[in-house]
């Protein structure tokens, strides 16, 4: 009868050797001899551990994983992060208030009116008012509004929201709608 | 009692004085929401980790560091080494978490994942490992538990590296097999090899072993 095959040899090291085979191993003294030497590296092998780490370092590697996790370049988990209401309402707050203060500023005592001035000339200052306020607030970072003091107060967006007429109301809702299936599709 | 009449009990001396008491069940984005992630399985915290929950994720790696750590320590025989390949695994986890399909276990997922981190990472050469743990405190080398514990570090270490020194796949089949009891079949699965070549490489793994420290007592 052949010899043990390796993997026969490794069923042997698991237990789980045919009966028929086993009859050979137990009358066969190099397939024992093979077998006792397997199972002698196996029990040498299987005898060190892996040194401990410093109880600290496993919350260090935590927090690599997780710094390693932020700096990845995730596209579409950034846009998600973005798309949560958490986030989505103060941005909207800050949206609504800039729209407020831009509304309740005070505007410069308009001169009489010259019969020569248009709805043509009219317009043309609104846009120039609108196109002041777009140049500050361009370039306006979060750190800077918190810093001029544009910050959202608890409820300041509800109350924004509450101060909108019911076409602005429809017209805020189906802009956010609109946003919300684009980002979804 | 159920959870509702329970509520409506608690509520009855309210109901009593004429207020209109409503129970409503929770929605079930509502209920996650309000768990706490510790108490998740791994399927729930992966579904979690999906929503870009990240606090879930974070109880996954704690779940699951030190298998990934010693799989990868097993791989090369040194820590920076073993830190780099565990941290990058985690990454690659989180990256590829929507494939995840709840087939196998959360562990087994791992596992691949961290194989083939390491197979990709490690060359077929011998790793450096780590030094001997600084032998300062046996200044009594006359003693023989002191003698016996220091022989016994430099046969450990001396295993070590003559596993870091096995061919890849070898060396992927021995460390699951000896050290984290996975089955041929799981093994296979991870290495997407057959059993069959499984139990080769643990074959000659073991005798490539026995040559490498037969001659290193």
């Amino acid at each position: 009868m052949t010899h043990l095959t390796s993997d026969e040899l490794v069923d042997a090291l698991d237990g789980e050797l045919a009966a028929g085979r086993r009859a050979h191993l137990d009358a066969c003294e190099p397939c024992l001899r093979q077998l006792a030497e397997l199972t002698g590296v196996l029990g040498e092998t299987r005898a060190v551990d892996v040194p401990e780490p410093s109880p600290l370092y496993w919350q260090h590697l935590s927090a690599r994983v997780r710094m390693a996790i932020d700096a990845e370049p995730a596209a579409a988990g950034r846009w998600s992060q973005w798309l949560r209401w958490p986030v989505l309402a103060p941005i909207a707050g800050l949206a609504l208030l800039v729209m407020t203060v831009t509304l309740a500023v005070p505007r410069p005592p308009v001169a009489p009116p010259d019969i020569a001035l248009s709805a043509e000339t009219e317009t043309t200052q609104d846009d120039d008012r609108f196109a002041i306020v777009a140049d500050l607030l361009g370039d306006l970072d979060w750190d800077t509004a918190m810093s001029a003091g544009l910050t959202i107060e608890p409820g300041a967006a509800e109350q924004a929201l509450l101060e909108l007429t019911a076409s602005e109301q429809q017209e805020l809702t189906r802009l956010l709608r609109a946003e919300l299936t684009r980002a979804k599709s | 009692m159920t959870h509702g009449s329970a509520v409506r009990n608690a509520w009855a001396p309210a109901v009593a004085t004429g207020w209109t008491v409503t129970v409503v069940q929770p929605t079930p984005a509502e209920t996650a929401v309000a768990l706490n992630v510790d108490g998740l399985d791994d399927v729930a915290l992966v579904a979690a980790s999906v929503e870009g929950r990240r606090e879930a994720f974070d109880v996954i790696v704690e779940r699951h560091r030190r298998t990934v750590y010693q799989v990868c320590y097993r791989f090369v025989g040194n820590h920076e080494d073993a830190s780099d390949l565990s941290q990058e695994s985690f990454v690659r986890a989180w990256k590829g978490l929507k494939s995840f399909q709840g087939q196998s276990l959360l562990s087994t997922w791992l596992y691949r994942i961290t194989v083939n981190v390491c197979l990709n990472r490690v060359s077929a050469k011998a790793a450096p490992t780590d030094p001997l743990e600084s032998i300062d405190h046996f200044e009594d080398t006359r003693t023989e538990g002191a003698q016996s514990t220091l022989l016994r570090e430099e046969r450990a270490a001396t295993v070590r590296r003559a596993i870091a020194a096995l061919p890849r796949k070898q060396r992927a089949t021995l460390i699951l097999r000896t050290y984290h009891d996975l089955s041929h079949q799981q093994i296979a699965d991870i290495l997407g090899s057959s059993v069959g070549a499984t139990k080769a490489n643990f074959f000659h793994a073991l005798a490539n072993l026995k040559k490498l420290l037969g001659s290193k007592p």
